[in-house]
């Protein structure tokens, strides 16, 4: 209780500088960037003044995103580390299969969601 | 995925806002978590919505809040906080080619998450040059409505929400993984690209199982990057 009555103190006190201090420079380095690269264009009057390894970095980005996100998270994992992965694998095969069907993006991801969802649903 | 082809730019930002719509199956149950995890830690619902609000930026928002209420000193929780999120860095040159160099198109970059990223980059190239603008605004403020009203929700009802519905809260965030593979399946255009994305995807993937989850995209793609390189190098000493 008193640890509680301290603890909210301590944040009253101190968050509203730290949280604006981190927002602004979260805000930075998302803008900035994006504003350096644009007067960069502006200067060499055009697209194709961007090194190609940039888009290179972008595509293998989504790729890094795809494999993090794809680790069955903490309370799937705890309940059923098999049946998690399992579940998974049938999830990404439906994805890719609804896709290369459709081309579309809705349909590969409700069936992927409804694989997955249907596979936790087996026994351990 | 088809190209917009409408020119009113109401049309657009509706289209910005349909394609992310799977974002809120990753979204929400995160959020809610965060909401929950936030004021249990001490922070006023109030707080918790503001950081969202504010800060909007998962990872870093769990680091943010266990290191203030364990009472870690102020230098350190602003350094680790912004050391998380420097990956961001890269987003903004990929996508300014895509988008104008208008005021509005710089405050949307508060909405510039990974998600949103590899969405922009993936779906934009597809958009008429002048809707691109709003087709980025409506995504862009869906995802962060969702996770702000997802921290509301888990600040005022977390627990209440998680007994009701465990089920759901386990399977929607499949959606996430399903949307970055719907985006990354079209770039599967050579045995240069396969090579290079697939090992970028394990290494992220072994990465994360290993305990590096905050360094897992930034080093993935880093490598993923230069074995791009050396395929080429491969390709033309071969001839």
């Amino acid at each position: 209780m008193e640890t509680t009555v301290i603890q909210t103190v301590a944040i009253q006190q101190t968050l509203w500088p730290t949280l604006l201090l981190i927002a602004a420079g979260t805000f930075a380095m998302r803008a900035v960037p994006f504003i350096w690269v644009h007067k960069h264009l502006a200067k060499q009057d055009g697209s194709s003044a961007l090194p190609p390894w940039l888009g290179i970095l972008g595509s293998c980005t989504t790729a890094a995103l795809c494999g993090i996100s794809m680790v069955p998270g903490d309370q799937v994992l705890s309940d059923h580390s098999l049946t998690a992965w399992l579940a998974t694998g049938l999830g990404v095969l439906a994805t890719l299969l609804v896709w290369r069907k459709t081309r579309s993006m809705g349909l590969p991801i409700l069936a992927g969601v409804m694989a997955f969802g249907m596979a936790l649903m087996i026994p351990a | 995925m088809s190209t917009v082809s409408t020119t009113s730019a109401p049309k657009a930002w509706l289209q910005g806002v349909k394609e992310a719509t799977p974002l809120l199956g990753g979204y929400i149950p995160v959020a809610i978590s965060f909401g929950l995890i936030a004021t249990q830690a001490g922070f006023s619902q109030w707080e918790t919505v503001f950081i969202s609000t504010l800060i909007y930026a998962g990872a870093s928002q769990f680091l943010f809040v266990a290191m203030f209420a364990s009472g870690a000193p102020l230098w350190l929780i602003v350094g680790m906080t912004l050391l998380i999120n420097a990956r961001h860095m890269v987003y903004g040159p990929n996508l300014a080619p895509l988008l104008p160099a208008s005021k509005k198109s710089v405050l949307l970059m508060h909405g510039l998450t990974d998600q949103i990223f590899a969405l922009a980059l993936a779906r934009l190239p597809h958009i008429p040059q002048p809707q691109r603008e709003s087709w980025f605004s409506g995504a862009m403020l869906l995802a962060w409505f969702s996770w702000v009203g997802g921290t509301a929700a888990g600040a005022q009802m977390g627990e209440t929400l998680i007994a009701q519905w465990p089920f759901l809260a386990k399977v929607m965030p499949f959606a996430l993984p399903a949307l970055f593979l719907v985006l990354l399946a079209p770039r599967f255009t050579s045995r240069q690209w396969s090579i290079t994305l697939l090992i970028t995807l394990a290494c992220a993937l072994g990465l994360k199982l290993v305990g590096w989850s905050n360094a897992a995209i930034p080093v993935a793609a880093a490598l993923g990057t230069l074995l791009y390189y050396m395929i080429d190098s491969l390709k033309q000493t071969r001839g």
